[in-house]
């Protein structure tokens, strides 16, 4: 009784409470975009537009000449795409090669790499920058793709995942004749979904939040992803043009948005799974 | 070695060749070129040249240098930073993980809510935290704020760890829901049959249950909050130029390598490598603890 009480009524009722203070700030911010600037720099604070505008989503689709929201948008799902897909292959390839084939010092290698993994990242920022420079990629696109390919932390997880696959798949698949890339491609990908979701979805998130490195290896305008862009927009207009900016942050929210509630049905079970306790 | 006889097998490294030569090309060759030219003088353009512990000097006993002041300055900030992300990150989302755990009517609605904000780039929800804490136009200026929050002491503090918070939560309250969803409910039930409250269970159960992961959250949480980097950031973004700002290790460190005027990478990379060394004896510190526990 005690218990159903407060399930059903208590523990609701101060969720919601919270998730409305928690949601404000992005409905303040999805709703700043139908303002006019003149609105949003009111001194009479109010949440709701007085009167509704689309200028800010028209100046943006228009505009491209010094603030290419567009084309940046573009840059930035091009490289989350594209990076999605390169971890999902060769991390699926390397968990694979780190489990489901003996050879000597297997074990050994993964956890020196592990190791090393866990040095701190801002050691490398500055030669990983002489190293794209060299490579002539700065401005260009696998100067974001390319560095973030070695996740190890995705490793870690893809290969936990997969030592929990029962080795008699493989086994029986051998008998049928199957090689190794057989396997890897028939018998254990498929299997690999709700973690490879994941991973997508931490890829994908991750590259398209980033701004240290992407505000350091982009500097060309047309080259850059949005968030560096929307960071430049912010020292450009200062506190003036408000209204522009908002909106471009809520445009730059949807795919993350959309990508999340699709693979928010795997979400618990692969975390589970990665930390070791099996549910 | 059993068979010697037998051709060696290379298919493995098919396998894990493509992780492994980006991961040293771009991770591990970045880490000891970065240790080396912290003891160079670089400027990320010529050959560096050996100075020796030159940088070290500079940073950390040249009271006269700007690096010196931009050092402390940075430390401190950082230093604080951690201090008070640290508690509020552990003990907020595993507040949240435990509510939600009793599926309340809504929680996947209220799931979706809370984890929402770590789906987003610092730049978008910065921008709206600005103009939330504008002192002239804001929710601030209906909250009476008489200064401008963002560049004010204590109020940049207070605003940017609940920016922080409301943030990054997310992340470790999925990992800690996880965690709940696999803890035996027999064991909760036998301590019911004692009459034990929810607060014994918490103590007893819960949290002796969850240790790997509370440890987990724990070690990733500090390393994150010393590399603090993208709120600072954005926040003192706000009236350029302006009051006393919260900037980070990491903003100095940036700014001195890839700023406008002449880059200073061997001061920077000393820097990187201190803070480097302090994430690392904590997270020593921490394994440590998790082996001794065990």
């Amino acid at each position: 009784m005690k218990k159903g009480f407060l399930k059903r009524l208590i523990a609701p009722a101060i969720l919601g409470v919270i998730c409305l203070i928690w949601i404000l700030p992005i409905a303040y911010g999805v709703l700043s975009s139908f303002k006019s600037e003149v609105e949003i720099k009111d001194t009479r604070f109010h949440f709701i537009p007085e009167t509704w505008t689309l200028d800010n989503y028209k100046y943006i689709l228009e505009n491209s000449g010094n603030t290419p929201i567009i084309k940046w948008f573009m840059n930035s799902f091009l490289i989350a795409v594209i990076t999605s897909v390169g971890v999902a292959l060769i991390i699926s390839l390397a968990a694979y090669g780190y489990t489901r084939i003996k050879w000597e010092y297997r074990d050994q290698v993964f956890y020196i790499v592990l190791a090393l993994s866990f040095f701190p990242q801002i050691i490398n920022i500055i030669p990983l920058y002489k190293i794209v420079d060299t490579l002539g990629w700065v401005n260009k696109m696998p100067a974001a793709i390319v560095p973030a390919l070695a996740s190890v932390t995705n490793l870690f997880l893809v290969r936990q995942f997969m030592l929990g696959i029962p080795i008699e798949f493989d086994e029986a698949a051998r008998i049928d004749g199957a090689n190794d890339f057989m396997i890897y491609s028939r018998v254990i990908m498929p299997m690999l979904k709700p973690v490879m979701t994941v991973v997508i979805l931490f890829t994908f998130t991750g590259q398209w939040n980033d701004l240290l490195w992407p505000s350091i290896v982009f500097n060309d305008v047309q080259k850059m992803p949005l968030t560096p862009g929307l960071q430049l927009l912010m020292g450009a207009y200062g506190n003036f043009n408000t209204a522009p900016v908002i909106t471009a942050a809520m445009i730059s929210i949807v795919p993350t948005f959309i990508l999340y509630l699709f693979t928010q049905k795997y979400f618990l079970q692969s975390l589970s799974l990665s930390s070791g306790v099996k549910g | 070695m059993k068979r010697k006889k037998k051709k060696v097998n290379l298919t493995h490294l098919v396998f894990i060749a493509p992780h492994m030569i980006i991961f040293i090309v771009f991770i591990v060759i970045p880490i000891f070129f970065g240790i080396y030219v912290s003891f160079t003088k670089w400027d990320l353009i010529g050959t560096p040249q050996w100075v020796g512990l030159d940088n070290y000097k500079e940073i950390l006993f040249n009271t006269k240098s700007t690096f010196n002041r931009q050092f402390f300055d940075g430390l401190k900030n950082t230093v604080l930073f951690v201090i008070f992300n640290v508690p509020l990150c552990i003990v907020v989302p595993l507040a949240f993980a435990l509510v939600l755990h009793i599926r309340p009517l809504g929680s996947k609605i209220y799931q979706l809510v809370l984890y929402l904000p770590t789906l987003f780039s610092i730049t978008s929800v910065g921008l709206i935290w600005i103009q939330l804490l504008n002192r002239r136009f804001g929710l601030a200026s209906v909250m009476g704020a008489k200064v401008q929050w963002a560049i004010t002491m204590p109020y940049a503090w207070i605003a940017l760890m609940i920016m922080t918070v409301w943030w990054t939560m997310g992340s470790n309250m999925v990992i800690y829901q996880a965690a709940l969803g696999s803890v035996p409910k027999e064991e909760y039930e036998a301590a019911e049959m004692d009459g034990a409250g929810w607060f014994t269970k918490l103590v007893k159960i819960t949290i002796p249950s969850i240790r790997f992961q509370l440890l987990y959250t724990l070690v990733i949480t500090i390393a994150g909050s010393f590399n603090v980097y993208g709120q600072p950031t954005i926040m003192t973004r706000v009236d350029l130029g302006a009051g006393p700002k919260i900037n980070v290790l990491v903003q100095y460190i940036r700014s001195i390598a890839f700023g406008s005027g002449q880059s200073a990478a061997g001061i920077a990379s000393a820097m990187a490598v201190i803070l480097g060394l302090f994430i690392t004896i904590v997270s020593i510190i921490q394994f440590k603890m998790i082996r001794s526990e065990d």
